[in-house]
């Protein structure tokens, strides 16, 4: 999957997979932050979005 | 502000991490607002279509966690 | 379910108890109680907190941890300061819900019982009379329960394993700030095994805890997880017990894979560096030497004993205790008390792990309602049904409630506004702000809504429906609405809570998360849970001790039962043995137990009958039987496999070459039939893990100790001259057995440990049988000239793949059933409907098949109590067979083997899904190449719909 996305031009950063379970919730912090903090460093996405206004 | 502009597209299987997330939330735990979490039965039920649409409407990043 | 509760007085006898129950005052009405926490923040009061081993504080007002069950706030009366000098009184100004009440009172309530089960549990051990590790004194001496807490990423220190435990976090006084000073990582544990355990020098707790072994070396497998290799740590011993199912692998494990070091001493005492805090300890290895080592942090592996407040209790309601102070059961009822009526699980039933505590509580249930089978369903109550409105073909109108959570959601989110935005999307007719959504008036109100307006689909924007689901879907239900046309959004745990300080993000993701629920919604259809028909029969899988068990309980409810037996007889192995470890005699109570089988005119016995195939599935199975070459066909709606094992055939230690060497069962054969040959016996040793725990066999039979230690205590007793030798690697008997060996060592039988690295060697002789082994003190080879040699060899499962595959149950390496969940489902099996008891799971003496086999009939007997009411989930997957190219994908890929192909009719050899055995998880909507396959209630445009919804407002 990533390796599609990144064929398309979409950064692999913005696809993540991970496995939590229900009672890891420090877990379940850490990935949102993480995942957050790469993307944000990567700024919005540009590739491979509808463009509502064509 | 930039924090507006990033939508991480979340894919929870409903038994393990939106549990985490539910956890996460009685804990009072903070994380960045930057998720919206659309609730699956199994992370088997994720398919490839799900995610390149996620992304064709504008998604920042698609997360998948079981 | 009444908590804060104590029992009083039982009066009255089995099938007519009284309950005289004394209900303290929570303070906090658990009907208005939503469990926010709000009360907690500002709250003066403070007092330990046990669930944390008291490593930390907690608010007088308090939830007792996350899970509890209700998750309803408490006070203690006894740190809350407006209870005990009527100042503060902020919980009740800060409580949204009202809920707090000052001035509940004790309460005394009476209930009839027909049966009782008591399951007090049992305290861990106080290690502060042990003056010789110095708990109370050396700040870096902590038990197990405390460093459990310390390794629990929710715990006292979030999991940070640090010394100084016991030091407060923030410490405010000056000396605790000295001592959090020297804080550090430590880089060596030890765990000192035993305390308060297999010791009646400094306690009184003569038996074995059970679980002390196993959790230390989880423990320690975790301790070093969270720390890394650097840690080193060890664990010091008397014996490794660790006989449960897959827990020797684990120790196995632990020794090679994570370097933990196993040392087998008992160290004498602890000594404090006064500088350092660090441990100063001395001890003599196996070879007499003395070692000194120093470790930061010491965990003393406390047991378990039963409380003063649980003796007293017993005592005052005539329930006969063992020395010990655990409740006094027999072999062949394992649940039940000396008191007629009265059954008991758990720890106050002998020391146990979780899997033997769930099994006990099934096996205690089934007991209970065995007592009680006559008046079954005497006093239940049935909930009239509102018809359902057809809302199919019909626009979709859509009513959205926005739920405040008194502050919870308000206090951040700006609900007027999200209820606003609501009414803007497509579809939605109705958009209303609730307190609280899931209190009464809300939810009538939401009825009348529904019924006034003619919404036929609902949005709740709440807190997580994997709690309120349900009870918003009874709303709709009682409103005429099909349960299904609901939608649930999580706008509080994954929302204002974990956003409170961005309430504007906040409200912006709750719109976001409205407009995809909304969304979502509209697509939603009625769906149908199908009933599903449960023949009310069982078929038993084996007649040994376990099935028989099984098979009786169940027909004493009332359900016909059919016990398949491959052989003439009923028994099983169980006929070759002569007494349980409490000395009963094993046959007279099996020929019982099979006279009230065979005499009971609901259970049918084939006997010399075995299985041929099974076909179908839970509710409704149909399997070929084959009596003697005769095949009938039986349909039941469960089964229970009790397939057993048996004793390993072996040729080590020249076994079969002479007849002074026999087996374990052999001479239990001997003294049943109370042959001569024992008496002519003047030397005799026991070879115990013949076969077991070895690479071939990983596991421990759990058994063999303890039968072999019987087995010489009555050599012994026969004849106190005899010279009786047990070899051994660890002996192993667990819980109360332990007073077994004590009881062989004082009547000298002498115990001779080797290594498995160097076995003893067996040589027959003329006019004796030479065993030479290693002496683990002398550490010379010694031979022993003994006339009778006894192998405890390993019991080794049918391991019967063909049966496996008829109930599509799976078989572990060496070939023992695997269980549902390996704790918190012992006697069943993954697949609905397939239950598992005796030691085809794993190897277990009488008195735990005869529990396993209760507890798989408990099982058992909650499936078929609801058989007029079992349902099918209608979130499951379908097949649109004009799609379907039947490529089997879907077929190969299921966990639980729902889909198949059609055989017949117009559609054949296109795939259906059996709604019983499907559950929902999606994995072959995802796999169908063709898109035939759509799961309802999280259909493919159903999740579309929330991505596009996503994206709309970009």
């Amino acid at each position: 999957m990533g390796n599609l996305l990144e064929h398309m031009g979409v950064d692999r950063d913005r696809i993540h997979f991970s496995w939590i379970s229900s009672a890891e919730a420090t877990k379940f912090v850490d990935v949102v932050k993480e995942i957050s903090e790469k993307v944000r460093a990567l700024g919005p996405n540009k590739k491979f979005v509808k463009d509502y206004s064509k | 502000m930039t924090e507006k502009n990033i939508k991480i597209v979340s894919f929870l299987c409903n038994w393990c991490s939106y549990g985490a997330a539910d956890l996460a939330g009685v804990s009072r735990m903070e994380y960045p607002a930057d998720i919206r979490v659309i609730r699956i039965p199994c992370s088997g039920r994720m398919s490839p279509k799900f995610i390149l649409s996620a992304f064709r409407e504008g998604a920042d990043a698609v997360w998948v966690s079981g | 379910m009444l908590t804060l509760s104590e029992v009083q007085n039982i009066t009255g006898e089995k099938g007519n108890f009284q309950v005289e129950i004394l209900k303290k005052p929570r303070y906090v009405r658990e009907d208005r109680c939503i469990a926010c926490g709000a009360c907690t923040e500002k709250c003066p009061g403070k007092f330990e907190d046990g669930y944390n081993a008291d490593l930390k504080t907690r608010t007088a007002i308090y939830v007792e941890y996350p899970q509890a069950v209700p998750l309803k706030y408490a006070i203690n009366p006894a740190a809350c300061l407006k209870l005990t000098k009527d100042k503060c009184g902020t919980c009740q100004e800060v409580c949204p819900a009202d809920a707090i009440d000052y001035t509940m009172t004790e309460e005394t309530v009476t209930i009839d019982a027909g049966s009782i089960i008591l399951a007090p549990g049992f305290k861990p051990f106080d290690p502060s009379r042990f003056d010789n590790y110095q708990y109370s004194k050396f700040a870096n001496v902590v038990t197990s329960m405390e460093f459990e807490r310390m390794l629990s990423a929710t715990g006292p220190t979030m999991g940070h394993v640090t010394t100084f435990p016991k030091v407060p976090a923030n410490p405010k006084k000056k000396k605790d700030k000295l001592l959090a000073e020297k804080r550090k990582d430590p880089k060596k544990i030890a765990w000192f095994q035993c305390v308060g355990s297999r010791d009646v020098n400094k306690c009184d707790n003569p038996y074995c805890s059970s679980v002390c072994c196993m959790y230390a070396v989880k423990e320690a497998i975790i301790a070093k997880e969270h720390a890394g290799d650097g840690l080193d740590c060890s664990i010091f011993f008397m014996d490794m017990r660790t006989p449960g199912k897959e827990f020797e692998k684990y120790y196995q494990n632990a020794k090679d894979k994570h370097g933990i070091n196993f040392i087998r001493s008992r160290v004498h005492s602890v000594v404090e560096d006064a500088e350092t805090g660090d441990l100063h300890i001395q001890y003599a290895d196996e070879m007499g030497q003395i070692i000194r080592e120093t470790y930061d942090l010491i965990v003393l592996s406390v047991g378990l004993e039963i409380s003063c407040e649980t003796r007293a209790f017993a005592e005052k309601f005539n329930i006969d205790l063992t020395e010990s102070g655990f409740a006094k059961t027999g072999s062949f009822e394992p649940v039940a008390t000396s008191r007629d009526g009265i059954y008991v699980s758990g720890v106050f039933n002998n020391p146990k792990d979780i899997p033997e505590s769930v099994l006990d509580a099934s096996a205690a249930a089934s007991a209970a309602g065995d007592a009680l089978a006559e008046v079954r369903n005497t006093l239940t109550k049935e909930i009239p049904a509102v018809p359902e409105t057809n809302v199919i073909g019909d626009r979709p109108s859509i009513g959205v409630f926005i739920c405040d959570c008194g502050s919870n959601i308000a206090g951040v989110v700006d609900c007027p506004h999200v209820t606003e935005y609501a009414a803007t999307l497509p579809y939605v007719t109705v958009a209303e702000e609730t307190t609280y959504a899931c209190s009464q008036d809300a939810q009538d109100k939401m009825v009348e809504i529904i019924k006034e307006k003619g919404l036929n689909r609902i949005v709740v924007a709440a807190c997580t429906p994997k709690t309120h689901e349900p009870l918003f879907q009874e709303t709709l239900k009682s409103a005429g609405l099909n349960k299904y046309l609901f939608e649930m959004t999580n706008i509080r745990n994954h929302n204002s809570w974990v956003h409170k300080n961005n309430p504007d993000i906040a409200t912006e993701k709750a719109k976001d998360l409205v407009r995809m629920a909304v969304a979502k919604a509209g697509l939603a259809q009625p769906l149908k849970e199908e009933k599903i028909q449960v023949n009310a029969s069982v078929m038993v899988v084996g007649g040994g001790l376990a099935g028989l068990t099984a098979a009786r309980s169940l027909a004493s409810q009332g359900y016909e039962t059919h016990i398949i037996e491959k052989k003439d007889t009923l028994g099983g192995e169980a006929l070759k043995l002569w007494k349980t470890a409490q000395g009963e005699d094993v046959q007279e109570h099996l020929s019982a137990l099979i006279k009230e089988v065979q005499a009971n005119d609901k259970i049918v016995v084939h006997t010399n009958t075995t299985l041929e195939g099974v076909d179908g599935f839970v509710g409704n199975f149909t399997s070929t039987l084959n009596t003697d070459g005769k095949t009938t066909e039986l349909e039941h709606g469960l089964a229970v496999l009790a397939t057993g094992a048996k004793a390993l055939e072996t040729t080590e230690y020249s076994l079969g070459q002479d007849e002074r060497i026999i087996r374990t069962l052999d001479l239990d054969r001997l003294f049943r039939e109370n042959d001569p040959k024992l008496d002519q016996v003047q030397s005799a040793v026991f070879i115990q893990c013949v076969g077991s725990r070895e690479p071939e066999r990983p596991y421990c039979s759990r058994v063999c100790c303890t039968h072999s230690v019987e087995n010489a205590t009555a050599l012994k007793d026969k004849n106190p001259d005899m010279d009786v030798f047990i070899l051994y690697r660890d002996i192993r008997t667990y819980g109360e057995r332990e007073l077994l060996y004590k009881k062989a060592r004082e009547k000298g039988v002498i115990f001779i440990r080797y290594e498995v690295t160097d076995k003893p060697k067996v040589t027959v002789e003329k006019d004796f049988v030479a065993v030479t082994v290693k002496d683990h003190v002398l550490n010379q080879p010694v031979t022993i000239e003994a006339d009778l040699v006894t192998l405890a060899t390993a019991l080794v499962p049918r391991k019967d793949e063909r049966l496996a595959n008829f109930f599509k149950v799976p078989l572990n390496d060496e070939g023992f059933f695997v269980e549902k969940h390996a704790k918190l489902g012992p006697a069943e099996f993954a697949t609905d409907g397939v239950f598992v008891a005796g030691s085809g799971h794993y190897p277990k003496p009488v008195n735990e098949a005869i529990t396993q086999g209760r507890a798989a009939a408990s099982r058992a007997l909650t499936l078929l109590a609801k058989k007029d009411s079992l349902f099918t989930s209608g979130t499951i997957a379908s097949v649109d067979v004009q799609k379907c190219s039947a490529c089997g994908v879907c077929v190969s890929i299921c966990p639980y083997n729902a889909p198949s192909f059609m055989t017949e009719g117009r559609f054949e050899g296109k795939a259906d899904i059996n709604p019983v055995l499907c559950k929902g998880c999606g994995l072959c909507v995802a796999s169908c190449r063709s898109g035939a396959i759509h799961l309802r209630g999280f259909d493919t445009n159903q999740i579309f719909s929330q991505i596009f919804a996503l994206g709309e407002t970009g």
